[in-house]
């Protein structure tokens, strides 16, 4: 079946078209047929950008003022004579909505329904910033595509099976019974898929699986996955804490964000600023939050760009080796997000130090695999580093073709 | 978005330039109508210099700054307001003038645009009676930085329509305000309880009970400000504070708005506060100059 994949932020909507049904998923041969993104809505000079599989990208500017005139635009493109790869909307069987937030009530993906709307409506004091645009896009895509099932695909439900020693902070538990102030986690679908993934390439059972799996992009995170479920992530009550990141601080002594603040004079609007667009990489280098420049920089001899890897991969491989103390060891760690499927001098300077337990990589595997599937571990080694890309909207598209057929996740 | 274009006559001054930047931070093109090309410069300049200042704070990103200039258009030309949803005036507290500005504006725009005067003293009835259009004018009392404040007072005039009051209270909305709704009256409700409260502060510092360092420090720490009446006085200029004390004293008879003799003898001294480097305090660029006692607070 034909499955529109959407994702729609404030101002922009991402959205791909995919051919995959439960044999296809199964034999790994799900097919991309168009993808494309709107941005700048609510201008007029939104830009769309239209890519139909083996053919020439298309983009048009002009005025778009809301997700529904962009819902609009998009099914126009999809079936237009001469630009579209579908004759009528109706070639379109079902619709997947990646939300961001479920908080505790989705614990796997759903179908939407006016119950499971007000759901995630509940979770918007949650994900102030996230949660509403998402919605947006649902309520516009009903509209235009009212017959078909709709699914909605959460960054959270996967860790929902974390236990709450992973998932409570030491704080008065009030706070957790009052406004639900615990670790949720993002990245689900991710770690779920390269996860399911790995299980597949080592032939093992989930039940006999102990997985780390990171995904390293310009968000990363990393999640300890044990019997096939997240009992731990790096990320919590938002995609702040954890692993350095791009533009974000990651894990911090909450003290230090008071004491600038009077420090500096800030207002709370700029130290939530700084923490998430002025940190991490970028703020510590000064240079760029994109690894590739960094790496580039390090190697002509800069030194905080330098600093600023070290640091990444420093606390990077803390944690691995934390996950596999907390599920009491480890079978695989995979890399995968832009970083982790793209940069092997990363994954090896992170797993460095860790051969004692067991995890040790093969250079020439390593430098190989870039952008692919791979196992870069050494030869015997008791631990296997896997290399797997992930695709967040392959993965809501499965999950709605599995709803819709009611089948089970993986 | 409700609004997608907005005109700002006299956006170049000290109140405009601050909320064409937080318009153009909210989404909105802000057109900024201006009567020179040098205003304009300054407008420009001061600008980016303010989205500098944010930067340097971490509140935006650098490419967060460039979208927000990009949102901003500067012209002379009036005929640029045509085919605004809204248009705002923020030029100086002078009735005439924003009558003048109004009838300037009834002749370009459409006949549906709402118009809103920024006036923190004048009547909007007596304004809005030079548009043409008096049911669609509303007043919108903004507080300075507009960037940082988060009310702002609507001001109904006496024709103005709920159609357009609501349209002034989407405006708040997208501008992330807490919207205060007033009536006509000499100096609402912001305006009128501070003047007598700043008025006060100099006259206890006139009379010598106490510095004004410690005036605002007793004030500031005892009531848990964010800053003390002498240093919002600075903040705002002294010269801009003695016009609202002399307007409602006029309008409303009353000695309670008296100015102080002490702010008209600074006033006449040139000691205006920030701007002029020295008020009730001394001031590098836009920082107070603090004593050790104050900094240990």
């Amino acid at each position: 079946m034909k499955v529109l994949v959407l994702n729609c932020g404030s101002s922009s909507v991402k959205y791909q078209l995919i051919e995959t049904s439960l044999e296809q998923i199964e034999a790994n041969a799900d097919v991309v047929i168009a993808k494309g993104s709107v941005d700048r809505i609510g201008t007029g000079s939104a830009v769309h950008t239209f890519q139909p599989a083996g053919r020439a990208k298309i983009t048009e500017s002009g005025e778009i003022l809301e997700h529904r005139e962009a819902l609009t635009q998009i099914v126009r493109m999809l079936t237009h004579a001469e630009k579209g790869v579908i004759s009528s909307p109706g070639e379109i069987d079902a619709v997947g909505h990646r939300v961001v937030h479920g908080g505790e009530k989705f614990t796997t993906s759903a179908l939407a329904s006016p119950e499971a709307i007000a759901a995630v409506e509940a979770c918007v004091p949650l994900a102030p910033l996230h949660n509403p645009p998402n919605l947006r896009g649902y309520e516009a895509a009903k509209r235009i595509l009212p017959d078909v099932p709709h699914a909605l695909v959460f960054d959270t439900a996967y860790h929902q099976t974390m236990p709450p020693v992973s998932y409570l902070y030491g704080l008065p538990y009030v706070l957790y019974s009052r406004h639900k102030i615990r670790r949720y986690g993002f990245h689900g679908t991710s770690h779920r898929f390269v996860g399911w993934r790995s299980r597949h390439l080592l032939g093992r059972p989930r039940e006999e699986t102990r997985l780390v799996t990171c995904h390293l992009g310009n968000g990363a995170s990393v999640c300890a996955i044990d019997h096939g479920r997240s009992v731990d992530t790096s990320m919590g009550f938002t995609p702040l804490e954890g692993l350095l990141m791009g533009t974000r601080s990651g894990d911090l002594d909450a003290s230090v964000v008071f004491h600038v603040m009077h420090e500096e004079d800030l207002t709370e609007h700029q130290v939530t600023t700084m923490l998430n667009k002025h940190s991490g990489l970028f703020g510590l280098s000064g240079v760029s939050n994109d690894m590739r420049e960094l790496l580039a920089e390090e190697a002509k001899g800069h030194e905080r760009a330098k600093l600023a890897i070290d640091l990444f991969c420093y606390r990077l491989r803390k944690y691995v080796a934390a996950y596999a103390g907390a599920m009491g060891g480890v079978d695989a760690v995979i890399f995968t997000g832009g970083i982790g499927e793209n940069s092997p001098a990363i994954r090896a300077r992170s797993l460095s130090g860790l051969e004692f337990m067991g995890i040790e990589v093969d250079a020439e595997k390593n430098a190989a695999a870039i952008g692919t599937e791979a196992d870069v571990s050494a030869h015997g080694a008791r631990v296997k580093t896997l290399v797997i890309p992930t695709n967040e909207e392959l993965i809501i598209a499965r999950d709605t073709v599995r709803l819709v057929a009611g089948a089970e996740n993986p | 978005m409700e609004f997608r274009k907005i005109t700002l006559v006299g956006g170049g001054g000290f109140m405009g330039r601050s909320l064409a930047q937080k318009m153009a931070s909210s989404g909105i093109d802000v057109t900024v109508l201006e009567v020179s090309e040098e205003r304009i410069a300054q407008a420009r300049e001061a600008m980016a210099n303010s989205l500098d200042d944010e930067l340097r704070k971490w509140g935006i990103t650098a490419s967060e700054k460039k979208v927000v200039l990009s949102r901003v258009t500067f012209t002379t030309d009036p005929t640029q307001a045509a085919d605004c949803d809204l248009a705002i005036e923020a030029v100086p507290e002078d009735l005439a003038l924003k009558q003048a500005v109004m009838l300037r504006l009834d002749a370009v725009c459409r006949p549906e645009t709402v118009f809103v005067t920024s006036t923190s003293t004048l009547s909007v009835t007596e304004i809005a009676a030079a548009s043409g259009r008096s049911d669609r004018v509303v007043g919108m009392h903004f507080m300075h930085p507009v960037t940082r404040s988060k009310i702002v007072e609507i001001v109904r005039g006496s024709e103005t329509s709920d159609e357009t009051f609501a349209k002034a209270t989407a405006l708040a909305r997208t501008l992330e305000k807490t919207m205060i709704e007033v009536f006509e009256y000499p100096g609402y409700v912001v305006t009128r309880a501070v003047v007598p409260f700043v008025n006060e502060a100099m006259h206890i510092v006139m009379e010598g009970v106490a510095s004004a360092e410690d005036v605002d420090l007793a004030l500031r720490l005892g009531f848990e400000f964010k800053m003390g009446p002498l240093e919002y006085a600075d903040r705002v200029g002294l010269d801009t504070m003695l016009g609202w004390m002399e307007h409602l004293f006029r309008e409303l008879g009353d000695f309670k708005y008296r100015p102080c003799p002490l702010l008209r003898k600074m006033v006449r001294a040139g000691h205006l506060g920030r701007k002029a480097g020295r008020g009730f305090f001394e001031w590098k660029g836009n920082e107070r100059v603090r004593s050790e006692k104050e900094v240990s607070r």
